[in-house]
């Protein structure tokens, strides 16, 4: 996990929008400016590229403030105690020159009392004395926001969101792997079986079926299973994102390489992705109709029609070969 | 010829140089300067300076040893934890938690309503409650926290015994001129170290914790 994050102060930042420039997430492309701390992975490269010094990496845990000796703490409330006297002094004059003094003792104030071991909200200091809150007789206290201050404040650090969202990415990362294996030994037990190899095979088709229901497993517990309609919408963007950007630049690439069955395979999937991306999208616009509809899939592309066609309009294969669904 | 250093700000009156700008030919000796010229950066009276390379005034002598602390200040008065507050709402807005913030200045808030108010406020009460900080709060703290190395601790007194000087100088002069010392003038309070500025023009930075000028807050009323 990410120690810091970054946090943009408005007042500071001139509009140089380098950080955008430089953010591997879009952490920093926000409307309203605040930068997204579920985005920020803690690099520090918009903050060593801000021109304007708007931008600081701020860490999620402090350290433990500097300790006090009992003789200076005791040596400044004294002075606390003074100065607060003053201000309550100078609330009772007229004025503005007393207005500037009660104004003036109030800051001389706080300034000791930080230095008297209340310089981080965090510290135990801090959490004690809201506590102490609680346990007095105090007509009017607004509780609630005590308790607020103690929840927010004393967070231990395996409560904050940001682990959770780690966990997140582990489920995600899990899914990929176990996607990836349930692919990789189906191609393994259909190798095994064309070498006759049966027990291997079948143990190949039994893992496989086993990594299918663990990914399942992650992947609904990710929370990315939505409505028909929002994973609909999320398949079409998917789909899109191979036809447009990805699979034409593996194309280029296995052109320049002269990989010609890598090429073909790029090539095929690029085209059966775009079929996909318009039947996703039809599906979505139809999803209340109730009329059955059968789709029919070429076997050797991928190609997916609504009818049988005499050939696959993608790679030639004869309609006969074409698979109902 | 001699130089003067304010005691406030550290500003340097050379004789040599005078002020041209402010009508102060060079080579104007000190004791020329009329009574009631002030500091030009921070507004300081002429008594708060000192003549630079003499020995320095009973406050900047040895630290005195630290005393044992009789007074009880284990329970905090009600406007001495609204102070606590409104210092942890600054803290929290410093780490960019503005609902902890919040939160804390209603705290804050809640405190300074129950507070009892003080009894028979004077000017002079203030006066005898200031010189006893610059005669023995600052001293013995100061002393204390050197002894122990507490940097943190000498920063805040440094900036709060010189904020504390000048409010002395300020209510010198209030109990000889009154309200008409702040009649048609500004009055600004720095916002970091409390250092109050009286007078139309603001010095860019604060002469005591060197903040930039728009850090000061402006007093209003009369």
């Amino acid at each position: 996990m990410a120690e810091k994050y970054a946090v943009r102060n408005v007042r500071l930042c001139t509009k140089d929008c380098l950080c955008l420039y430089v953010c591997p997430t879009g952490a920093t492309d926000t409307e309203n400016s605040i930068i997204d701390v579920s985005k920020c992975i803690g690099c520090g490269d918009c903050a060593d590229a801000c021109p304007s010094g708007a931008i600081s990496m701020v860490p999620f845990e402090y350290p433990p403030q500097q300790s006090k000796t009992e003789t200076v703490i005791s040596a400044m409330k004294s002075l606390l105690r003074s100065k607060s006297e003053q201000e309550s002094i100078a609330a009772g004059l007229p004025g503005k020159l007393a207005k500037a003094i009660e104004k003036s003792n109030r800051i001389m104030a706080e300034d000791i009392i930080r230095e008297a071991g209340f310089m981080l909200p965090q510290s135990q200091n801090t959490i004690n004395f809201l506590k102490s809150l609680l346990d007095k007789d105090l007509e009017g206290l607004p509780r609630e926001s005590v308790e607020k201050l103690i929840k927010a404040l004393g967070q231990k650090k395996e409560e904050k969101p940001m682990e959770e969202d780690k966990t997140n990415v582990n489920l995600m990362k899990a899914f990929a792997g176990e996607a990836q294996a349930n692919r990789k030994y189906i191609a393994y037990a259909q190798k095994a079986e064309q070498e006759g190899k049966l027990n291997a095979a079948k143990l190949f088709k039994a893992a496989a079926d086993a990594e299918t229901s663990h990914a399942l497993m992650q992947f609904e517990v990710a929370g990315k299973i939505g409505s028909t309609a929002d994973n609909l919408k999320d398949a079409i963007a998917g789909e899109t994102y191979e036809y447009m950007e990805m699979y034409p630049e593996f194309v280029e690439e296995a052109k320049a390489a002269g990989n010609k069955a890598a090429l073909r395979a790029f090539t095929f999937a690029m085209k059966a992705e775009e079929v996909h991306a318009k039947l996703y999208k039809e599906a979505l616009e139809s999803l209340d109709h109730t009329e059955e509809v059968f789709y029919y899939r070429c076997p050797v592309c991928g190609n997916i029609e609504k009818y049988i066609p005499e050939k696959c309009s993608i790679c030639g294969v004869p309609g006969e070969k074409f698979i109902k669904y | 010829m001699a130089k003067y250093v304010c005691s406030i700000c550290g500003f340097v009156y050379d004789e040599d140089v005078g002020i041209p700008e402010s009508g102060i030919e060079p080579g104007t000796a000190w004791e020329d300067l009329p009574e009631d010229w002030t500091c030009p950066l921070c507004g300081a009276a002429k008594s708060d300076f000192e003549k630079q390379g003499e020995p320095a005034g009973p406050e900047e002598e040895e630290p005195v040893a630290a005393i044992d602390h009789p007074m009880d200040v284990q329970e905090m008065t009600f406007l001495e934890m609204s102070a606590l507050c409104t210092n942890l709402a600054r803290g929290c807005e410093k780490q960019y938690k503005p609902e902890e913030s919040a939160l804390f200045n209603e705290l804050a808030e809640y405190f300074k309503k129950i507070s009892p108010p003080a009894k028979d406020p004077s000017f002079d009460r203030l006066i005898a409650l200031v010189d006893k900080d610059i005669e023995e709060g600052f001293p013995n703290a100061k002393a204390v926290a050197t002894e122990v190395r507490d940097r943190g601790a000498l920063r805040a007194l440094t900036w709060s015994e010189r904020v504390t000087r000048m409010l002395k100088s300020h209510l010198n002069r209030y109990k000889k001129e009154g309200d008409a010392m702040v009649e048609n003038t500004d009055v600004h309070v720095c916002t970091i170290c409390g250092f109050i500025y009286i007078g139309d023009k603001l010095p860019d930075v604060c002469p005591v914790c060197k903040v930039p000028n728009w850090k000061f807050e402006k007093i209003e009323g009369r």
